[in-house]
């Protein structure tokens, strides 16, 4: 044996305790193994993650099953034109027994909370949700209410039916750690859902398999994963890169290298690792970075999407190692 | 500003060229003078940007000045302003210059008007290289006047230049090209970019011009190396002497070989042919003949004599001046100069050797002839000499008997040549030397004796029909026959005189031919061979064993010296007798030589040598071929080493907590836990770096590809997969990447063992997924260490770029 070395304890805990909630999310999202380890990772990460799919595929299901398997308050909210912020973030009702304004929570005053085809709604809505996952707090009527941790928003948006819909500006794309498609499930995959989902809905039998203090250790773990100079400035290039792109009219920002190195800590302890690896970088650059990024019209002429131009930026820029030679 | 510049380094590199032409350097000061004088003006006209054609004539005026400054100084108004006597002592001194050049062979020592014409000529050089660089922007035309400069030395020696006069001119001229391509670079003007937002403004740097700069730069240094290696290896017949700085030192290799005949066989062919042609005439200044010598034979190998290769040295040539001086002819011996006028006939075929009389002093013929420093053979490799008129100007000694009889010892180098006889000569003619000769005489009178004995105490006869003079041949001549020609006489009496110690070799020519109303016929009977002996002070003499007259060689003469007992009477007398041909008439037909052969026909019957001494071109082909071979195959003993070296690394056992107590306790707690925490970290780090150097040259050598955005990982998972390694390659590879991802990312390396195991089992499961061919040129030609010398390369050449952008006084403008 050439190498010997430890994983720490917590890090043991986090691995199984993610494993566990992986099993339990893909008991009921057949084949999608990558999608459910990215929504952990967002989780992991603190972030929010943006699902983006035609119908049916089984986002809400995702949102769900994940919210199901950790013991924590869900909320769901159904994004509608007519939506209005005090819907998500709660409204300061009269109380006439006390003669005094009482706040009744939203939505959002939730652990997890599912935004559904959050793009149906009005910009003034989605801002207000928007504020509320930068910020972790809710502010109505002068106070300021805190949300608790981890407060995750799992967001879905139907990107073909454009009738009617307020499609997310850049700016509240890059709220969002992480977007994701689900994508069509493996023909076996779909039989073996078409096996189980036959009868009665899997999701009703799903158990809690982690409580919420579990889930805030493990992102305490998540943020002691060591991160060094090499890698940080490998993030750096990366992001940098976007920037530099004649392919991209708009690189990405600052933040996005910020939830970057984060996603990339949580995946990387996913993994049992106690640092972060480039490989943790390049495999989470299409998902943090593709949504935050504008193509060129000459790229958009070419058909080219935000995720070909990262994958080739990532197959560009040297890694640390190769830069120290 | 930078033009000016180069353009007069480029002239002063090109006049290093001419420091083999003198004896001193102050021709060079002066010239830089006139360099620096010219370089001044031209900078002032570029930095005021003055119209094109006044500034050479400004260049010329103030050169003016300074020539009168330096060289007319004192007839000259406040030392400078040229006054009409500044001008006419100029004038003198040119005059004076051009006749010192006809008077004076290189190098010429130092004199007033040749440092004028030479300072005047680069002066103006100088003025023409900046004209065409600076003024008309045309940098490469400026290479002619340069030319001209760089060819007065090549013209005048005749010699190559040495290699680094080549590189400092070469790089002068590469410098004006690469100032004036600068130059025009930045007139290029900015590119005019598109910005994609109108915030971002990132000054690209002149990357573009860097790349050109680079490979123009490189492009230039593979010629000049070329241009100086590749002469060196193509044989010529001026070999290029290597390392050799100045002038050739003619110790030079390779060269151009001609056929030395064998002397022996062509004279008894030339004597025994039917029709007596003529061969060459001659008049003398003092209407006396001369033998006239082609071939000095000075080794007997107990067969025949045969010739050691003649040496042609550049500086021997024959156009170089005065020939080497004659060995061991001292001053003090009074000696007859006088000068010949051959001229050979059109009917000789292939004359490469100049029949001349000894010792010649000073030949003038047109061609490449060269002079044979021990022997004073004058031949050619080129050039021939039938149908051609040749001067000679020889200095034949006449001593006294009493300077020979009291002559000195030979000089070692000239007995140990002159006096090798063969182990095996038999015993009777060690015995017959003695018999015929006063053992208490000195040398002289043995020699005399020994003349004697051949024409006439010996009772020898002249006769044609005998061949060979060594061996039994010369037993048979010596003891019983005494019957042949001069070859047996003039070879017997060479080895008597090495018998006796007297250095002695055979020269083979002519005799003084026939005098035909004024001018001397030689014809070819008149072919002859006879001995030469060595005298302390004199040096070499003729000696005529053979019978002269109607009984022998017609036109033979003894000469005077050897006559102690004549006191009187002229020179070489020819005894001017008509030809009487050879007397036997019957010629064997068995001899492998057809006397119907004319003259030199049969050349290059004998061995051809190379001109130059020196090895044979196989063996130097050979040497050359390994040279090339040990060159070829540095980067694999260094790519050999560094395994070695890294090897030792990566072997090393991991320094763990109960290791580390056999290593020492008093270490450990000398350094307390962090310390040692430390030394293990830094030891791991070593062994992991050393493995995955090894590892990543492993990949390069056999051509195993590796993207730079490839993590170690990464890396081990595709060529595990790719390759399809067994279980354990991949599990080594996999350890090597993952100690690797620890060494650079993670907080702490960790326990590390020895990867000596898993390099070894990696990099055969790489080299077994490649060819043959790859593995063997993995091992010879290592991809990883060429790689590695050639950035050592370019490091190099940016050591180069460095240098050149030392800026002189202020600092350039920028963008202007």
């Amino acid at each position: 044996m050439a190498v010997t070395h430890d994983v720490p304890p917590q890090l043991d805990d986090l691995v199984a305790t993610a494993h566990r909630i992986r099993e339990a999310i893909e008991s009921v999202i057949e084949g999608k193994g990558d999608v459910v380890r990215l929504t952990l990772t967002v989780l992991l990460a603190e972030g929010h993650l943006l699902i983006e799919d035609v119908p049916g595929v089984g986002k809400t299901m995702l949102a769900k099953a994940l919210a199901r398997s950790i013991d924590c308050p869900v909320r769901r909210v159904q994004f509608t034109p007519d939506l209005l912020p005090s819907d998500i973030t709660g409204v300061s009702a009269y109380n006439q027994q006390t003669r005094e304004f009482e706040f009744k929570p939203g939505p959002v005053f939730a652990n997890i909370v599912v935004g559904d085809e959050i793009n149906r709604a009005s910009p003034k809505t989605q801002s207000a949700l928007l504020e509320c996952m930068e910020e972790h707090q809710v502010t109505v009527d002068g106070t300021t209410y805190r949300l608790d941790a981890p407060f995750m928003v799992i967001a879905t948006q139907n990107p073909i039916e454009m009738e009617g819909t307020y499609p997310l500006p850049e700016a509240q794309r890059d709220r969002f750690t992480a977007r994701i498609a689900m994508g069509y499930p493996e023909p076996a995959a779909e039989l073996e859902m078409l096996d189980v989902h036959g009868a009665a809905s899997p999701i009703d039998k799903l158990a809690p398999v982690a409580t919420t203090a579990e889930v805030r250790a493990l992102i305490e773990a998540v943020r002691a994963v060591y991160v060094s100079q090499a890698i940080k400035k490998y993030a750096i290039d990366l992001v940098t890169a976007t920037r530099h792109s004649p392919e991209l009219r708009l690189g990405a920002s600052p933040r996005s290298t910020l939830q970057l190195v984060r996603a990339a800590r949580a995946h990387a302890a996913l993994s049992g690792r106690d640092y972060v690896i480039p490989d943790d970088l390049q495999a989470l650059c299409v998902p943090v970075l593709a949504h935050r990024l504008l193509p060129s019209v000459e790229a958009q002429g070419q058909r080219r999407l935000p995720e070909q131009v990262i994958a080739d930026l990532v197959r560009r820029v040297p890694v640390p190692e190769a830069q120290a030679r | 500003m930078r033009l000016p510049v180069a353009a007069g380094a480029a002239t002063g590199a090109v006049a290093v060229a001419l420091y083999p032409l003198f004896q001193t350097g102050t021709w060079f000061w002066a010239s830089l003078g006139a360099i620096l004088v010219v370089t001044a003006v031209g900078m002032l006209a570029s930095r005021y940007t003055l119209p094109v054609w006044p500034v050479p004539l400004a260049q010329l005026a103030v050169f003016w000045l300074y020539l009168t400054a330096v060289f007319a100084g004192d007839t000259a108004w406040a030392r400078v302003v040229p006054t009409k006597e500044s001008a006419v002592e100029l004038a003198e001194l040119v005059a004076t210059g051009f006749a010192d050049i006809q008077k004076f062979a290189v190098p010429v020592p130092e004199r007033p008007g040749i440092t004028l014409l030479t300072c005047g000529g680069v002066g103006l050089i100088a003025i023409l290289v900046d004209f065409c660089a600076a003024r008309l922007r045309r940098s490469a035309l400026a290479g002619l006047p340069l030319l001209s400069l760089f060819v007065v030395p090549a013209s005048f020696i005749g010699d190559p230049l040495s290699w680094p006069t080549v590189v400092i001119a070469a790089l002068g001229f590469l410098g004006l090209l690469a100032a004036d391509g600068r130059e025009r670079v930045t007139h290029w003007g900015r590119a005019v970019l598109v910005r994609r937002t109108p915030s971002f403004v990132a000054p690209r740097p002149a990357a573009e011009t860097g790349t050109l700069r680079l490979s123009g730069k490189r492009v230039g240094f593979a010629a000049i190396v070329l241009a100086v290696l590749l002469p060196s290896m193509v044989p010529t017949l001026e070999p290029n002497p290597l390392f050799g700085f100045g002038v050739g030192n003619g110790n030079g290799r390779g060269g151009n070989t001609i056929g030395i005949p064998n002397a022996m066989v062509n004279l008894r062919g030339a004597l025994s042919l039917p029709a007596n042609s003529t061969v060459l005439t001659y008049t003398s200044s003092d209407s006396a003949s001369r033998y006239l010598r082609l071939y000095s034979l000075d080794v007997f190998d107990g067969t025949e004599w045969t010739m050691s290769p003649p040496r042609g040295r550049p500086q021997d040539r024959t156009s170089e001046g005065p020939l080497p001086p004659a060995p061991g002819q001292g001053a003090g011996v009074p000696a007859a100069q006088a000068t010949t006028r051959v001229t050979v006939s059109e009917e000789v075929r292939r004359l490469s050797f100049l029949p001349l009389p000894y010792p010649a002093t000073q030949v003038r013929i047109e061609g490449d002839w060269r002079a044979d420093v021990d022997t004073l053979m004058v031949f050619s490799t080129t050039d021939t000499a039938e149908g051609g008129t040749y001067e000679v100007v020889s200095n034949e000694p006449r001593p006294t008997a009493e300077a020979l009889r009291t002559a000195g010892a030979a000089p070692q180098a000239i007995s140990d040549k002159y006096l090798r006889l063969p182990e095996d000569l038999p015993d009777e003619i060690v015995r017959l030397a003695s018999a015929v000769t006063d053992p208490d005489a000195g040398k002289y009178e043995q020699a005399i004796q020994l003349q004697e004995f051949f024409t006439s105490k010996g009772g020898f006869s002249y006769t044609l029909a005998t061949q060979g003079h060594g061996g039994p041949a010369l037993t048979d001549f010596l003891i019983r026959s005494r019957a042949g020609y001069c070859e047996q006489f003039a070879a017997s009496m060479a080895v008597l005189a090495r018998v006796l110690g007297i250095p002695a070799r055979v020269s083979v020519g002519y005799t003084g031919g026939t005098n035909i109303s004024g001018q001397w016929t030689v014809r070819t009977h008149d072919s002859h061979a006879w001995p030469e002996l060595y005298f302390e002070g004199t040096g070499w003499l003729r000696f005529e064993p053979t019978p002269a007259g109607a009984a022998g060689q017609g036109s033979a003469t003894v000469p005077i010296y050897t006559q102690p007992e004549v006191t009187t009477g002229g020179d070489d007398t020819p005894t001017a007798n008509p030809s009487t041909g050879p007397t036997g008439a019957g010629v064997p037909s068995g001899s492998a030589s057809n006397p119907r052969n004319p003259m030199l026909d049969r050349d290059f019957g004998g061995v051809p040598v190379a001109v130059e001494e020196g090895t044979p071109t196989a063996v130097k082909i050979g040497l050359g071929g390994v040279a090339v071979l040990l060159v070829v195959l540095i980067p694999a003993l260094l790519r050999a080493g560094v395994l070695l070296r890294r090897r030792r690394v990566y072997s090393r056992q991991a320094l763990r907590s109960g290791a580390a107590g056999e290593a020492g306790e008093a270490t450990a707690t000398a350094l307390g836990s962090t310390g040692i925490a430390a030394v293990r970290s830094n030891r791991g780090q070593a062994t992991v770096a050393a493995a995955w150097a090894e590892l990543d040259d492993a990949l390069c050598d056999y051509g195993v590809s590796r993207q730079p955005s490839e993590s170690p990982r990464a890396l081990a998972r595709r060529l595990s997969e790719q390759h399809e390694f067994d279980a354990a390659a991949a599990a080594s590879l996999a350890r090597i990447a993952e100690a690797v991802e620890r060494m650079l990312f993670a907080r702490t390396l960790g326990e590390t063992g020895s990867f000596r195991e898993d390099v070894r089992r990696v990099r055969r499961a790489l080299a077994s997924t490649v060819s043959r061919g790859r593995r063997v040129r993995a091992v010879l030609l290592p991809p990883s260490m060429l790689l590695r010398i050639r950035a050592m390369g370019t490091r190099l050449l940016d050591g180069f770029d460095r240098l050149e952008n030392i800026r002189f006084g202020r600092p350039a403008r920028r963008n202007a």
